[in-house]
């Protein structure tokens, strides 16, 4: 929505709910703390052991999640890129960093810039193949560069930087706000903060003139070059913020986790994305927050509760899920909102190009 | 949708005859250079191996790619013809070798479990009766939707319950003693252990009541939960005639178990292998027919989402492979025509094989009659079969116009969902009956069909995603380079200016087969012998 409105007022009135987040997210540890722990307010800043540290550690991870998801979200649900490599995106981040700190004994900030640097350097790969091959094959090419990428991650011969099959670990915490195990507080205000700034990016960038380029790219690519707009360049521009985006979480994710495994650039966590951001509604942004926060808890409490059943609940719950919540969770709600059937027409027409260009 | 470009050029009164060809050379320009490109690498490559291997390697390769073939082959048809990406393709793939296991090693647990499947099955025959009772339902308006769902669960504790009180010979997935990954050692050493006689828990005949009652409950409830359109058909004869049929087919099955089971014991384990193919494929029919009636049929609106409901699926299969199955691997038995080793073997010659040899010595390669030879010949079988199937007859015929234009061959009477429908059902069979042929050769896994998905996905991009032949052609590139790389991962390559010659490792293989995929598609988009940019 390009909004006329302006000022304090309608300012507020459009992020409100990141506002509402951020409280609500500032005050969890401390509710945990004092309600289910019985602990006190100061036991969440001296890192106590407990529910409220453990729950923080869910948390940053359903961030970490959501940060990849919404990546994810600008390229499928905004800019109609249908990829299956994006797995690649992510564990770019988190082997580079990582060998960056732990091989080549890197400054965090300069380990960080060059991250910066080889994700753009992939989106540039990615962009390269977008004009050659189109919708389905295009997937399906992503997907053969991320398998590539993940026999070479998990192969022996890079055993001493990458750690082969087991996976990375070992990294040195290079400074204190990024430390989950020390200071996990900071370290969960740092990634939430994080998120919520790149939601507010995001949001932005899909109501900027970009963003309305991007969709009409997703609806109708040649319409869109008969007016003049070099769609390659933007659809380029979205591939270099959503790997940006990715590599973020990626770091993220190597200093909060103790191994990197190389599930993390597998095919699995290709779906997994593609099933966060379908799960919240495809092209919604939102969405992809909702989606990573269902599917993590989703399989951790199912794990947890029912243990070996686990797989077989949440397939239920996936199909369930598709035929009840048609257009994911936040899709749904918004068409339920905006009138039922126009939004109707507009996400079918979305999906049946996405997938009948392919 | 393959074919309109082809049937068009046919038709159409174009211009000269030398001008086509022409044309046809200029088309084909970059498919040509890319198949004469891999000829040349593939001369070079057979310049690398010794002549006495090149007929090993060759029907190696044919064998490694008939198993994906048969993987791909029901994956391609269900996405050429009705844009569906099954990812549950390759738990289909392995639930049939699952199921084609448990028919060929015990028999008689297939047979217990069958009984009470036909029971359930028998009420939902009667299909125009609950509808028309649903209508009732239905009408209750406030109260309908309760009403529905408390059936359904009523009906579905009933089948619970009862369905535990019927006897059942089955292994204990946790004691080894008695896992399939024991039974399949004991079946090849030939000392099959049957289990002690199970019995009803209830009377025989209050059980069989029970289960009926439950499954007519689940049948009401379900068909008062749909919305129909149209007129429902009257209830026929053959719909009583069915009921009753898989009724009395399934008490007589149980009485009949012991006789039965000694029988099928008894015969070579070549015609249970048999049976064990056939029970397999219409098991994965019936279930890949279940999965598009009920969950893919609504999505033809949105088919991103078929990909998340597919998956879905595939864990469920996934988990309950491994809840009955239990989670260790475990082996299938060549059937015993392909399990010969008397004296003089391995034999020289393919002659050999009749005089009861399973390995031959074959223009000096040694070679397995079940993986190189049954596999490969079943393989190219399937490839003929199912092209003659689409291509020559008529059922082929209204699956290819449903595809082009569902609303005019509506118009024409005919059925779409149900053609729809059988594609899914042929594909799923298709890859159940894939999973049981390749167990002997591979074993069995529940991670085999992730992995095998993965192949055969690539070798679909390499074929092309339209045309049902280029996913053989995809399917043996594979299987070639597959065994190429790995012969020259025990010899190495003599790189020039390289003093160390070098050897592939295990581990590249299928990142081979990707970069071949990548390169192929990056040239032609459509790959091999696609048509149309898709």
């Amino acid at each position: 929505m390009l909004t006329a409105e302006r000022g304090p007022r309608a300012l507020w009135r459009r992020r409100r709910g990141v506002v509402y987040m951020a409280l609500a997210l500032l005050m969890f540890p401390f509710v945990i703390s004092l309600l289910v722990d019985g602990q006190g307010i100061a036991s969440v800043w001296n890192n106590d052991l407990g529910n409220a540290r453990f729950l923080q550690g869910l948390a940053i991870e359903v961030f970490i999640l959501g940060l990849f998801a919404i990546s994810y979200d600008l390229l499928l649900g905004v800019a109609g890129i249908i990829s299956f490599g994006h797995a690649m995106f992510f564990a770019v981040g988190a082997y580079g960093f990582g060998i960056m700190l732990k091989s080549f004994e890197l400054h965090w900030v300069i380990a960080l810039l060059l991250v910066g640097v080889l994700a753009v350097l992939q989106a540039l790969l990615f962009a390269i193949l977008l004009p050659r091959v189109k919708g389905l094959t295009f997937a399906l090419v992503t997907l053969g560069i991320a398998a590539v990428f993940w026999i070479v991650i998990s192969s022996s011969d890079l055993a001493q930087w990458a750690g082969a099959e087991i996976g990375l670990q070992g990294v040195e915490t290079p400074v204190w706000f990024l430390d989950t195990t020390n200071h996990r507080f900071v370290f969960y205000l740092l990634v939430a903060a994080i998120m919520l700034g790149v939601y507010v990016l995001y949001t932005k960038i899909a109501d900027s003139p970009m963003g309305r380029v991007l969709v009409s790219v997703r609806e109708n690519e040649d319409r869109s070059l008969m007016l003049g707009y070099n769609t390659f360049w933007f659809k380029t521009a979205a591939l270099i913020v959503s790997s940006l985006t990715a590599a973020l979480a990626g770091v993220l994710h190597t200093m909060h986790q103790p191994i990197v495994t190389p599930n993390v650039a597998g095919l699995t966590f290709a779906i997994t994305v593609l099933l966060m951001v379908l799960i919240g509604g495809a092209g919604t942004i939102s969405g992809a927050l909702v989606g990573a926060a269902v599917y993590r808890l989703l399989n951790f409490y199912l794990d947890k509760w029912f243990g070996g059943a686990s797989g077989l609940l949440v397939g239920l719950v996936f199909v369930l899920l598709v035929l009840y919540l048609p257009y994911g969770i936040v899709g749904t709600w918004r068409v339920k909102k905006a009138g039922i059937k126009e939004g109707r027409a507009r996400l079918r027409r979305m999906f049946e190009r996405a997938l009948s260009r392919s | 949708m393959a074919d309109t470009k082809q049937i068009d050029q046919i038709e159409s009164p174009g211009p000269s005859r030398n001008r086509r060809i022409a044309d046809a050379i200029k088309r084909n320009r970059a498919r040509a250079t890319v198949l004469g490109v891999l000829a040349v690498l593939f001369l070079a490559a057979m310049a690398g191996i010794e002549a006495d291997q090149w007929f090993g390697t060759i029907m190696k390769a044919l064998a490694a790619g008939s198993v994906i073939f048969l993987v791909a082959s029901g994956f391609q048809l269900i996405f050429g013809l009705m844009d569906v990406l099954n990812l549950a393709h390759g738990e289909l793939f392995m639930l049939g070798a699952y199921v084609g296991w448990t028919v060929y090693t015990r028999f008689d647990t297939f047979l217990d479990v069958l009984v009470p499947m036909l029971l359930v099955a028998a009420p939902f025959a009667l299909l125009p009766l609950w509808r028309r009772l649903g209508a009732r339902v239905a009408a209750l308006a406030r109260w309908a939707r309760s009403a529905a769902w408390g059936l359904i669960v009523l009906g579905g504790g009933l089948m619970l319950l009862s369905i535990t009180k019927f006897p059942l010979v089955i292994w204990n997935a946790e004691d080894f003693a008695k896992t399939p990954a024991n039974y399949s050692v004991q079946i090849d050493l030939g000392t099959l252990v049957p289990l002690p006689e199970d019995v009803f828990g209830w009377p025989m005949a209050v059980a069989i009541v029970v289960l009926l009652a439950g499954a007519s409950a689940l049948a009401l409830g379900l068909s008062s939960l749909r919305k129909h359109a149209g007129a429902v058909p009257p209830l026929g004869r053959w719909n009583l005639i069915g009921a009753a049929g898989l009724i009395v087919a399934s008490v007589a099955l149980h009485l009949v178990r012991g006789p039965l089971n000694d029988w099928v014991f008894g015969m070579s384990t070549t015609w249970r292998f048999f049976i064990a193919l056939i029970v397999a494929s219409l098991l994965g029919a019936g279930l890949g027919a279940l999965i598009e009636v009920v969950l893919i049929r609504p999505l033809y609106d949105r088919p991103i989402y078929t990909l998340m409901v597919t998956l879905g699926v595939g864990f469920v299969i996934i988990e309950t492979v491994k809840e009955l199955w239990g989670s260790s691997n475990f082996t299938m038995a060549r059937p015993a025509a392909f399990n010969g080793s008397g004296e003089g073997c391995p034999a020289e010659g393919i002659g050999g094989f009749f005089s009861g040899c399973s390995t031959l010595v074959v223009f000096g390669s040694r070679l397995r009659v079940y993986n190189e030879g049954f596999v490969v010949v079943i393989g190219i079988l399937v490839l003929i079969g199912v092209s003659l199937l689409l291509k020559r007859t008529r059922i082929g015929m209204t699956i290819r116009a449903g595809v082009q234009d569902p609303e005019m061959v509506e118009a024409l009477g005919i059925n779409v969902r149900r053609v729809f429908t059988m594609v899914f059902a042929l594909g799923a069979g298709l890859a159940a009956f894939g999973g049981v042929l390749a167990a002997p050769s591979i074993g069995l896994y529940t991670e085999m069909g992730a992995l095998f998905l993965l192949t055969a996905i690539v070798a679909l991009a390499i074929g092309g995603l339209t045309s049902f032949p280029g996913v053989a052609a995809g399917a043996l590139l594979i299987g070639l380079l597959q065994q190429i790389i790995i012969r020259f991962g025990q010899t190495g390559i003599h790189i020039p200016f390289v003093a160390e010659p070098f050897k592939p490792s295990p581990t590249l293989v299928p990142a081979a087969s990707i970069i071949l995929m990548i390169v192929i598609l990056l040239v032609l988009p459509a790959g091999l012998f696609g048509r149309g940019e898709r």
